[in-house]
């Protein structure tokens, strides 16, 4: 089971295109890549959920953590998800009022 | 494996090794016991959500434990409801204690995985094991 992670530079953001499950196996390497991110200095980030097919707790563990970091530089994490089971997810547990949810990349870095 | 079918109740056994590699797998098994169980695709994914987060806390558990005993899941379909329980060696967690939210206010994971866990199916219960760890039944009503 492989995460696919490909990150684009558009404008300001940093766009985070993951592919395949988010879990307790490869949540780590979300983790990683979004710590690499703001670490280099990209502040706003933006992650695109459209490719994937399985969220859990350990996955929204690590996008708290990055909208933590993100925020002690006064910079956003916003979320693009159209996918009815995954925002179940966020409802569930209530991260629908913490990350801002879009439907399209263009409407999360405001092209 | 093992599989016992009798007329009316099916019971499957599952074991794997405490360690998160192994959490993809059995959801891939579950989902297909849930699917030729003749549960909709609905409750096919809650129910491979709610397993899921069972196993990843029960991986979570031993590796605060630093055990290496296998984490069983039993699977008994009856007539009227489904039952899963995921059991573990692992550190023993008191649910009720564990924080709701961090330092900054955010739900904690453990928090987050709970809420999914008593949202997805229809009873959720945790207990200490004897001898160590942690059960999380599962029910689930056809």
């Amino acid at each position: 089971m492989e995460l696919g992670l490909d990150v684009q530079k558009t404008g300001s953001h940093a766009v985070v295109d993951v592919k395949g499950e988010i879990d307790v196996y490869t949540a780590p390497k979300l983790r990683e890549k979004l710590i690499e991110l703001v670490s280099e200095g990209s502040y706003d980030v933006v992650v695109n959920l459209e490719g994937v097919d399985f969220l859990d707790s350990t996955g929204l563990g690590v996008l708290v953590g990055a909208l933590k970091r993100v925020k002690a530089h006064d910079g956003s994490l916003s979320l693009v998800c159209t996918q009815d089971k995954i925002l179940k997810i966020f409802k569930i547990t209530g991260l629908t009022k913490v990350f801002p949810i879009h439907e399209t990349v263009d409407a999360a870095t405001g092209a | 494996m093992q599989q016992r079918a009798r007329s009316s109740v099916a019971l499957v056994r599952l074991e794997i090794p405490p360690r998160s590699p192994y959490v993809g797998v059995v959801r891939l098994a579950i989902s297909s016991l849930a699917r030729s169980a003749g549960l909709d695709e609905e409750k096919v994914d809650d129910i491979k959500i709610a397993v899921s987060e069972a196993c990843a806390n029960a991986v979570l558990n031993n590796e605060e434990a630093s055990t290496d005993a296998p984490v069983t899941i039993s699977w008994e379909d009856s007539d009227g409801s489904v039952r899963i329980e995921v059991a573990d060696r692992g550190a023993t967690v008191d649910s009720s204690a564990s924080a709701d939210v961090d330092t900054q206010g955010f739900s904690t994971r453990a928090v987050m995985s709970f809420a999914l866990l008593k949202s997805l199916v229809d009873d959720c219960e945790f207990q200490p094991r004897d001898g160590g760890g942690m059960t999380t039944r599962l029910l689930i009503n056809r």
